[in-house]
């Protein structure tokens, strides 16, 4: 319960006066002489149990209807946000607002964003007039006062978005900008579903910024609208992997896309695919709730970029419902190797060599320096680790986009690239040599083929190895644990480490069946780096992005690309932008949890109600005028006589004897 | 000092003297009078012939039946003798409530002026706290005197002693005598009635007046006051309202115990409120009381 007018609490003391009145009364007694004293004593005696509980009730009455009547003067306002008795309305309301996908997740007729906009409305309405309305939403994190909180739901600012939501993020917006301006005591209103990628608890920046709104001078509580109503039926798509892939003149475009239900169990989900504008209608055979769905599409002769989409039909979320892809233009990818040793180079050359630019050149270590990077995808060197600008070269190189493939020199080095250095080589003692005992199939280059075979590693042998020291992505390890093939990001691009060389003596990698598929792999995923990003992540847009005009190609509407997915063109460049991949992710974060990011802040949370019933939060003097007046009536009938006294003997008039 | 006969008013004794005050029960009195005497013989009224028993007087024979029936009567005669009247004035505290006390001597006053103007006797006994002031009865009318300087002197303060004074003067007065009690009867009922019986044991006669205020009746305060005992100044705060009822039960089942018990007895029991006329209530009492004096045998 809060109130209105708070300062009238002050008078609660006036609750008081009945007692002391009383008290007084008692002092000031008109004194009475008294004759039939005896009658008297015995009449107390036998009445007092039941007239002091009269007397007590009737001071109960007379202080609940003073009580009542400070509570109605202080204007409470109640609804669900319990536990907030007696607090005074705050100066200023910060309301945090989610407008990430998830929120559009429609239930009884309305999305919870649109719900939560009306529910704050109303909550927020009774305060206009005496506290400051600010609003700071999930996308743009800028904060906005509010006139009217009528005028919520109209706001640019509160329109649905593809974009995802940084809790602690919208924390420290709302921090700095109670700093900022100097706001008296605050409320922070946080509005948004219980998605774990929007509250991210193990986020460090949790701790920083409730410690930092604890230390604030003014009061700071925090209220949590719940919006966890039970999800209907919904389904999203998202695209896990895109590459165009060259084939004897003509390409086709690969497409690894995962599909998110919230039911259990297989289906057949239609699946409407645009591919520049032209629409065709396909079904995925679903199989639990995170199906991965693998498409290639023949793209023939094309040679220059386009862009397209995949849609599922309507659901309970329309905004997880299409997932949007640009291609760039079909470039010739090139490999450079640089080995040591002639007999490996041969072999990584040809296993690199591209379909639409033939091998790629081989170059000694020192060479390396005076050959050009910028036409090539990717980089295979065997050998000791770069060192000096030559490292410095193939960082930038990888962080561009490039894919950097190292394989082992054959002698420890103390050097390290990305944090991984060589270390000891070792030769197998037995026959069969070391084996390779689990690698991802799921992606990555040792993946499954198009036909869901899997590479031939478990049969591969090797009869030496050298392993690898530092921190690294494992993506094949041996039998004991010792890693295949690690990886570590570096910028756009990735270094990856391969423990064995295709040589006789090191292993059977020679043959083909691994190396050749993994090195074309490689060399496909490197090929990012010739073109421009095709991909973003809406909301991510880079600084360089976002000063350039962008055009929707896929729809006639203009959209904002800074919140909205979909493909956008600028001159001739196409970017297709689509909502964060955790937008999709169902985990949850339970309330308890949630309470407890807030540390000591006094949290108040608010299970969401039906719209159609209550209000969420109003006025409720009514209610303190009906109990005051019950108490007054109630006093009333105490303090009136019970009966006429009875008559004594009848009054003669003076009569003469 | 009040000047004596203040508690008098002329005008009601000029409407009240026509009137006498008669003993419900034969009277002993030293001289003839206007009540009847349980002795009977030595009158000038003639009641009833009787037979003569053994230790009889024989000079009360009626010698000239004797002779006309040989038989032994004796010829009795009745007495008409004087009253000797008892006021017995309740001084306690509780009589100064609500004009009570002065109600009561000006009861008295009257009374002892009718009766010493009839002829009879009249004396006082002030019951106190803690001691009785006493005058005793005699029939000279300049005795009123004194009678009306004690009704003066005496304040009404402390507790009552009526019972103790009633029991003593049912002791010490042997000859049948009219005790008037005016009192509020303010004590407890089981002694008093006692005093009573006592009382009528020795054959006097006994007329109560039991003087009350209205608001004793109805107990009619509405704001909460502290009562202050009269008798022994203690003090009670209450809300009228809250006792009402219980005050009004008490001192109902109060008054109808000694309305029972003075039946029983034989008490001429009134009970006045002081509100209501002395007159009008002497005049009734004298009038009740001649009525029954008539109609006695």
């Amino acid at each position: 319960m809060t109130f209105l007018q708070p300062y009238v609490l002050f008078g609660l003391p006036l609750v008081l006066a009945p007692v002391i009145i009383h008290l007084l009364n008692r002092l000031r007694h008109r004194p009475q002489e008294w004759g039939a004293m005896r009658f008297l004593l015995a009449a107390t005696r036998s009445s007092a149990s039941h007239t002091r509980l009269r007397q007590l009730l009737i001071l109960l009455f007379r202080v609940m209807a003073v009580a009542m009547l400070i509570l109605f003067l202080a204007r409470p306002l109640a609804g669900g946000w319990l536990g907030w008795a007696l607090s005074p309305a705050p100066d200023t309301i910060v309301i945090l607002l989610d407008r990430s996908a998830s929120m559009e997740t429609r239930t009884g007729g309305s999305s919870k964003r649109e719900q939560a906009l009306k529910l704050l409305a109303q909550a927020a309405r009774p305060y206009e007039e005496t506290t400051h309305l600010v609003l700071i939403d999930s996308a743009t994190r800028a904060a906005q006062e509010i006139p009217r909180a009528e005028s919520l739901a109209a706001l640019p600012q509160t329109r649905a978005t593809d974009t995802a939501a940084d809790l602690p993020a919208m924390l420290r917006a709302a921090f700095d900008w109670l700093v900022e301006n100097r706001a008296g005591a605050a409320e922070i209103w946080i509005a948004t579903d219980d998605r774990r990628s929007h509250w991210r608890p193990e986020d460090p920046r949790w701790k920083s910024v409730v410690a930092q709104l604890g230390g604030l001078t003014q009061k700071v509580r925090v209220r949590l609208l719940e919006l966890n109503q039970e999800p209907e039926a919904n389904a999203s798509i998202a695209i896990k992997e895109l590459a165009r892939r060259p084939r004897s003149g003509e390409s086709d475009l690969e497409v690894v896309l995962d599909m998110q239900r919230n039911r259990a169990g297989a289906a057949r989900v239609p699946v409407v695919m645009t591919l520049d504008g032209q629409r065709s209608e396909t079904e995925a055979a679903c199989q639990g709730e995170l199906f991965r769905w693998r498409r290639r599409i023949d793209l023939g002769g094309r040679r220059e970029g386009g862009w397209g989409s995949f849609s599922l039909p309507t659901d309970a979320n329309p905004r997880d419902n299409t997932a949007w892809f640009a291609y760039g233009a079909d470039t010739p990818l090139r490999a450079v190797v640089v080995s040591g040793d002639r007999e490996a180079g041969r072999f990584l050359q040809l296993a690199s060599a591209s379909g639409n630019a033939g091998a790629g050149r081989a170059m000694g270590a020192g060479e390396i320096a005076g050959a050009r990077l910028d036409d090539c995808s990717l980089l295979v060197w065997q050998g000791p680790l770069p060192e000096g600008a030559e490292a410095e070269r193939v960082q930038t190189f990888a962080s561009e986009g490039g894919v950097v493939i190292f394989f082992p020199p054959g002698e420890a080095g103390a050097r390290p690239f990305a944090g991984v250095s060589w270390g000891e080589a070792q030769t197998s003692e037995t026959p069969e040599g070391f084996r390779i005992a689990r690698w991802n199939e799921e992606e990555g280059p040792l993946a499954k083929s198009d036909e869901h075979q899997s590479l031939p590693l478990s049969e591969t042998a090797f009869a030496r190895r050298q392993m690898m020291t530092g921190p690294k992505y494992v993506l094949a390890a041996f039998e004991d644990g010792a890693p295949f093939l690690a990886r570590r990001n570096i910028g756009r691009g990735e270094a990856y480490f391969c423990a064995s060389l295709p040589q006789t003596d090191w292993s059977s990698l020679g043959d083909g069946p691994v190396l050749v598929p993994m090195l074309q792999r490689l060399l496909l995923a490197g090929g990012r780096r010739l073109q421009p990003a095709a991909s973003v992540v809406c909301g991510e847009l880079g600084p360089s992005d976002l000063a350039r005009q962008w055009v929707s190609v896929d729809s006639t509407r203009p959209k904002d690309i800074r919140t909205e997915a979909g493909v956008y063109r600028s001159g001739d460049r196409l970017l297709a932008v689509n909502r964060p991949a955790a937008e999709d992710e169902p985990d949850v974060i339970a309330p308890e949890e949630a309470r407890k990011l807030f540390g000591g802040l006094p949290v108040q949370t608010l299970e969401e109600r039906r719209l159609e019933g209550e209000a969420l939060q109003g006025e409720i003097w009514r209610v303190f005028v009906f109990a005051m007046l019950l108490f007054l009536i109630a006093e009333g009938i105490l303090i009136l006589p019970a009966r006429q006294p009875a008559p004594g003997p009848p009054r003669r008039k003076e009569q003469p004897a | 000092m009040a000047e004596s006969g203040a508690w008098l008013d002329s005008e009601a004794l000029n409407r009240l003297m026509h009137l006498t005050l008669m003993a419900r029960a034969p009277m002993e009195g030293s001289v003839s009078g206007l009540h009847k005497s349980p002795h009977r013989g030595s009158s000038v009224e003639f009641a009833e012939y009787r037979n003569y028993v053994p230790g009889d007087d024989i000079r009360r024979l009626d010698w000239r039946v004797f002779a006309r029936t040989d038989r032994f009567y004796l010829k009795e005669y009745e007495a008409e003798t004087n009253l000797r009247c008892y006021f017995a004035l309740d001084a306690s505290g509780s009589m100064r409530f609500g004009g009570k006390f002065d109600y009561a001597r000006r009861l008295i006053a009257t009374l002892a002026y009718i009766t010493a103007h009839q002829g009879d006797a009249c004396g006082l006994i002030c019951a106190g706290g803690k001691s009785a002031a006493e005058i005793p009865p005699r029939r000279n009318p300049a005795h009123l005197k004194a009678l009306y300087e004690a009704l003066d002197k005496t304040q009404a303060r402390g507790e009552t002693g009526l019972i103790a004074a009633l029991h003593d003067l049912a002791e010490r007065v042997r000859r049948r005598a009219l005790v008037v009690v005016v009192s509020d009867l303010f004590c407890d009922p089981g002694p008093l009635l006692n005093s009573f019986q006592h009382l009528r044991f020795q054959k006097h006669d006994v007329a109560v007046f039991q003087l009350l205020d209205r608001r004793e009746l109805e107990f009619s305060f509405e704001r909460p006051s502290r009562f202050v005992d009269l008798e022994s100044a203690s003090s009670i705060v209450t809300e009228p309202s809250s006792i009402r009822d219980a005050y009004l039960r008490q001192f109902g089942q109060f008054l109808e115990q000694l309305r029972a018990g003075c039946n029983q007895f034989g008490v001429d029991y009134r009970q006045v409120v002081t509100d209501q006329d002395y007159e009008r209530v002497l005049a009734d009492f004298l009038v009740e009381r001649a009525r029954l004096a008539a109609s006695s045998p």
